[in-house]
């Protein structure tokens, strides 16, 4: 334990400085300003993340947002298991036909406001398998989408940019 | 007046149950060396919860509903007895030692038949194990009470801590510290925090009190969130209330009194916060089925506890 | 006025008494026809009614002081002297008599195929009868009859459906309860110097001249038999089956009742010696602790609903016998001290007995109401049923509570008493101060154990979604089905705001003592039943009155069960037996529970095609180490005493002249 205690010491803290907020952002859609003003401008936003069907890229650079190098935790931004316990419900990939009701049900039983991600780009536009047999494409076929995080997968500084961006913008 | 302390001293408890976690949550970010939220994220947590829309499974019955208020309400309770700023101004017979206890099961059925009145199999899980550890902790809770009774020979929360204010500390505390060592145990596995349970899991497989509140949403999870972080709270005071009895007074009370009470108390919160962040940050989570294990080495250290406090009390 | 009211008390008892008599010959003259259960049963409420008002002015008459003293004449035929113990106890004969036959009004019924209606009752009749007579006996011989009585008619209720599994139970109960008879006679007959009709002064006088042996063997043989009857491990055996079997209404006061009388016949008889044996107390405390402890645990993982209630009635009078023996401990200790202890344990004692009457005795009803209409008692099949019934769901909730030990209901207050004072014992010695933490431990897992086996029935059979068929279509419940539980939750609650105030002080209240005031027991720690009620439900109102203003004000949308995207079925959900799973890990060697997985190959060809079998089973401890190892040491004997009959004529003489000469020898 004394080993443990004297590596987190020296170690320090390792979070990185806020990233940089572009100031273009695509059109803001009326359920999303709704969603962000009733939830105190997006000051606490509990995360769902469904996997549509993704090739987990997506996956891998969410699961590194909770680390300790780009601390999502730091902007009130957390993730949670229950779609009920959800503000936002964040979609990776293409949805494939086997999710097709899953993703329906989670978007369901989320409790308004909510809004819905599109995170990388299989999500936000079909990405390779947009015309797949196996696939029904996009997300917005299936659920409304009012934000998109392009990437294939994006990094988790782009996650993080386009959360924060989508929280600031629409918050003035 | 005494109505009056017993109301503001309820007060202080209930808006300072989202700090503590709040804090618990901060201080274990900087053990991971992360930066972590600020430590009132919970209250705009629980306020933002406040404006969404409650989804109910069409599975459960008026049970489910009713489930928030008794959970809140027993937290209530304990926040209205437990002696964090004063002593000696809740009636006797309300903040007696087993009533606590009792009511501290209320609390934990309730949650666990709200589990239960989902209709999937996550919750049902977690009430499983939710009981089981509320039935198997009660030897370890009573012992350990008992014991902080008969060393004061107080029987309510209230008397107890008013004793240890009362005495030099090198006189009154160091007898009890093995049993306080046994009530944190106890306040480990009521609370859901290591190595019993995990606050933070997204698995519902590790889950116990998590499991429980699955299906809640809106202003029901509000109010469980809240209950459960006024139930930390509460045993957190009393825990600290006797391992560090300074500034809790008996009325009559005085402006400065009170303003010594209210900075001991945060500063006593900060440091129980910090001793369950470091807890958490230092030892993982103990598999489901050896919690047996736990419950034995918790009711053997309240009942040495015991057996120091009679060899004081009697040699 | 006094004179008019005695002579009207004793009409009322003399009524009580003789009315199911009367019923019983209604009963068999009126059986062609389709309202002889409603005549019978409505007897027998009047019964209960006479009786209970004569319990009341009784006791608003004398007092509730132990010296109280009336002389029952039963219209001159007889001359009992009842004193307040045994007025006590046959109020809750009465009060038992009267819930459960309004009960038996509509449950009896939906079952005249399966039971012969108007025999049943004839059974019932004796039993009420058999039990009252029980408390009344004033001698040795009588009370030996009573107890008889009671319990042969009480066979009859067991065996009422004629079906072998209660065949099997009420064998099981017939041998057990002429053993503990036996056991009962003798060591009645031991103190009363082998007078059968003594009356009970005199046995208490020739107590006196016993010898220390003969008081010992009469306290263990009392012990064994009024034990074994009220439920004791390891005398127990029967209850778990027994009680289950009975009509609904029957098990009630077979499991609410009969056992109380078993507890009545126990504390007469110690009444009888002249001194208790020196190891009486431990005898008692262990046997009391061991059986609260295994009641509660086999309650937290039975399958039968109505076997749960019979585990948990071990565990009750476990508690209560715990607290006898604790009693016999400290009364009439030298050291005032130890016997200040005393009031107070019997004040839980009073307080424990009409508690668990009251829930039991709604619980047996609801749940025979449940079975009745589902057609089933097994726990793993029930659930969904709050949707259905949401009143009734809310009555058994607050029964399981009340059986639970939970504040506001009354046993909450009982059970205070007892942990209170088993911790303000704690302060005379240091060997108290170990022991009753010791025990002040074991009866806070007896607690948990026995909340988790109510949380979990009631959980099984009303939460969630109907695990089968039979509790999806249920029909809506008949009135007399839930009106005797609620009132069983209503008397809860008034037991622990009035009974709780004047038992603990009944001499104070002549002289003006508040019953709002707390109500203080040994060490000076007071606990108030007013105060507690209050406090729930300004605490409640306070919450209703947040949520309607603080939230958001939409009516909350209704959708389906978070299954993660996978249609989940109603079988999925954890049932009764994997909700216990846990408890029967931990606690694995004491139930000896088994799993087995059974892999049969069905087809030649392909051996990855199996039929696959879960079995799992608790054995029964007592069964194991106590009545198999007993009962292969009697196969033993008797196969090697078989030997003796070996057909070969001489040994057969040779017996016949030892026998002889051993009698011989012996008378000369």
């Amino acid at each position: 334990m004394l080993r443990l205690l004297s590596k987190i010491i020296t170690t320090g803290k390792r979070t990185e400085k806020c990233p940089q907020i572009p100031t273009h952002v695509e059109e803001i859609g009326e359920n999303l300003k709704r969603a962000i003003h009733t939830l105190y401008g997006g000051r606490t936003l509990r995360i769902r993340h469904v996997d549509a069907g993704s090739t987990n890229g997506e996956e891998y650079e969410l699961t590194a947002l909770g680390n300790a190098l780009y601390d999502i935790e730091r902007f009130g931004i957390s993730f949670v298991a229950s779609p009920r316990h959800a503000d936002v419900i964040t979609v990776s990939g293409p949805v494939t036909r086997n999710m097709e009701h899953a993703l329906k049900t989670a978007y369901e039983m989320t409790p308004e406001p909510k809004i819905v991600i599109a995170l990388g780009d299989g999500a936000c536009t079909g990405g390779i398998w947009k015309d797949s047999y196996a696939g029904v494409g996009a997300v917005e076929n299936v659920i409304p989408v009012d934000a998109r995080i392009p990437g294939d997968p994006p990094t988790p500084e782009d996650v993080l940019r386009g959360l924060l961006s989508i929280v600031t913008t629409t918050r003035k | 007046m005494t109505y009056l302390l017993i109301t503001f001293q309820a007060l202080v408890v209930l808006l300072s149950a989202p700090l503590v976690v709040g804090m618990v949550r901060t201080l274990k970010a900087r053990f991971q060396n992360r930066q972590g939220p600020s430590i009132f994220l919970p209250y705009v947590s629980m306020l933002s919860l406040l404006r969404k829309e409650m989804t109910i499974t069409k599975h459960s019955s008026w049970v489910f509903r009713v489930v928030p208020f008794v959970v809140l309400g027993s937290a209530f309770f304990l926040a209205l007895v437990v002696p964090s700023l004063f002593f000696g101004i809740v009636p006797s017979s309300l903040d007696n030692i087993f009533l606590f206890g009792a009511v501290v099961a209320l609390g934990s059925v309730f949650l666990v038949l709200g589990g239960m009145d989902t209709g999937s199999t996550f919750g049902n899980m977690g009430s499983s194990r939710e009981m089981t550890l509320a039935a198997l902790v009660e030897p370890a809770f009573y012992v350990s009470l008992a014991t902080l009774a008969l060393a004061t020979g107080a029987w309510g929360m209230g008397g107890i801590i008013g004793h240890f204010t009362s005495l030099p500390w090198l006189v009154a505390v160091p007898p009890v510290i093995v049993t306080l060592i046994g009530f944190l145990f106890v306040l480990l596995a009521e609370n859901a925090r290591y190595p019993v349970d995990n606050p933070a899991t997204h698995l519902e497989l590790t889950m116990v009190h998590e499991a429980m509140i699955l299906e809640y949403s809106g202003t029901y999870l509000a109010m469980l969130e809240y209950a459960s972080a006024i139930k930390l709270t509460a045993l957190l005071a009393v825990c600290m209330g006797i391992l560090i009895p300074f500034g809790i007074s008996a009325p009559p009370v005085t402006f400065f009194g009170l303003g010594v009470a209210l900075i001991a108390f945060f500063g006593k919160l900060a440091l129980g916060a910090f001793a369950i962040a470091f807890i958490e940050s230092v030892i993982v989570k103990m598999r489901f089925y050896r919690m047996q294990e736990y419950m034995m080495l918790a009711f053997f250290i309240a009942l040495l506890g015991l057996a120091v406090e009679l060899i004081v009390l009697y040699h | 006025m006094h004179l008019m009211s005695s002579f009207t008390i004793d009409c009322l008892f003399a009524v009580a008494f003789v009315l199911p008599l009367v019923g019983v010959v209604l009963s068999l003259l009126t059986r062609r026809f389709s309202w002889n259960n409603t005549l019978v049963q409505s007897i027998f409420i009047l019964s209960g009614f006479a009786g209970l008002i004569a319990g009341s002015y009784f006791f608003a008459l004398l007092g509730i002081g132990n010296s109280a003293s009336f002389n029952a004449t039963f219209f001159g035929l007889v001359n009992i002297a009842l004193n307040s113990m045994q007025v006590f106890f046959l109020m809750l004969v009465y009060g038992g008599v009267l819930l459960t036959s309004l009960y038996a009004i509509q449950s009896l019924p939906p079952y005249k195929d399966v039971y012969v209606l108007p025999t049943l009752n004839v059974a019932s009749a004796f039993f009420i009868v058999g039990m009252q007579a029980t408390i009344l006996s004033p001698s040795l011989f009588t009370f030996l009859m009573a107890w008889e009585i009671m319990s042969v008619s009480a066979y009859f209720l067991v065996i009422a459906d004629r079906s072998d599994e209660s065949l099997r139970a009420g064998w099981l109960y017939f041998v057990m309860t002429h053993i503990g008879f036996a056991c009962i006679a003798a060591g009645l007959l031991l103190l009363a110097g082998g007078n059968l009709f003594a009356s009970w002064h005199d046995v208490a006088l020739s107590a006196l001249s016993a010898t220390p042996l003969a008081i010992s063997v009469a306290f263990v043989l009392l012990f064994a038999g009024f034990g074994s009857k009220a439920g004791l491990v390891p005398l127990h055996q029967w209850l778990p089956y027994a009680h289950p079997q009975a009509p609904s209404g029957s098990s009630a006061l077979l499991s609410g009742v009969m056992l109380k009388v078993a507890l009545f016949g126990f504390i007469q008889g110690v009444a009888l010696f002249p001194f208790v044996p020196s190891f009486s107390a431990f005898l008692v405390i262990g046997i009391g602790l061991l059986s609260a402890f295994f009641g509660a645990l086999r309650a937290a993982v039975e399958n039968d609903a109505k076997r749960v209630l019979a585990w948990s009635s071990i565990e009750n009078m476990g508690l209560i016998f715990s607290a006898v023996g604790i009693y016999l401990l400290v009364h009439g200790s030298p050291d005032s001290a130890v016997s200040a202890i005393a009031p107070s344990i019997a004040l839980f004692i009073i307080l424990h007995t009409v508690n668990h009457f009251i829930f039991k005795t709604g619980l047996f009803m609801a749940v025979g109401a449940v079975a009745s209409k589902t057609h089933t008692r097994n726990l793993d099949e029930l659930g969904g049923l709050a949707q259905r019934w949401p009143i009734f769901a809310g009555i058994f909730l607050a029964l399981s509570l009340a059986a639970a030990a939970l504040p506001p209901f009354g046993t909450f207050f009982g059970e205070w008493t007892y942990f209170q004072t088993l911790a303000s014992g704690m302060t005379v010695s240091a060997l108290f101060g170990g022991s009753f933490a010791l025990i002040l431990a074991l009866l806070a897992l007896v607690g948990g154990l026995a909340l988790f086996a109510y949380v979990r029935m009631f959980s099984a059979i009303f939460l969630g979604r109907a695990r089968t068929t039979h509790a999806e279509q249920v029909s809506p419940m008949p009135i007399l089905l839930w009106l005797p539980p609620l009132s069983s939750v209503l008397l809860s609650i008034t037991a622990g705001l009035f009974l709780f105030p004047i038992l603990s002080a009944p001499n104070a209240f002549t002289e003006g003592m508040t019953l709002f005031g707390d109500v203080a027991v040994l060490g000076g720690a007071s606990m108030n039943a007013w105060w507690v009620l209050l406090s729930v439900l300004s605490i409640g109102v306070l919450l209703m009155v947040f949520r309607r203003f603080l939230s958001n004000r939409n009516p909350a949308r209704i959708t389906d069960t978070w299954d993660c995207g996978q249609p989940i079925t109603p079988r999925m959900q954890y049932t009764a037996t994997g909700f216990s799973a846990p408890i029967r890990f931990f606690f694995k060697s004491i139930l000896m529970s088994e799993k087995e997985l059974i892999i049969e190959p069905i087809s030649m060809s392909n051996p990855w095609i199996v039929r696959r079998r879960l079995v799992w089973s608790i054995q029964s401890f007592f069964e194991y180490w106590l009545y198999r190892p007993i009962g292969i040491a009697v196969f033993a004997v008797s196969h090697a005493v078989k030997k003796l009959q070996n057909g070969v004529i001489q040994l057969y003489l040779l017996l016949v002249i030892c026998a002889l000469v051993l009698t011989l020898a012996t008378t000369l």
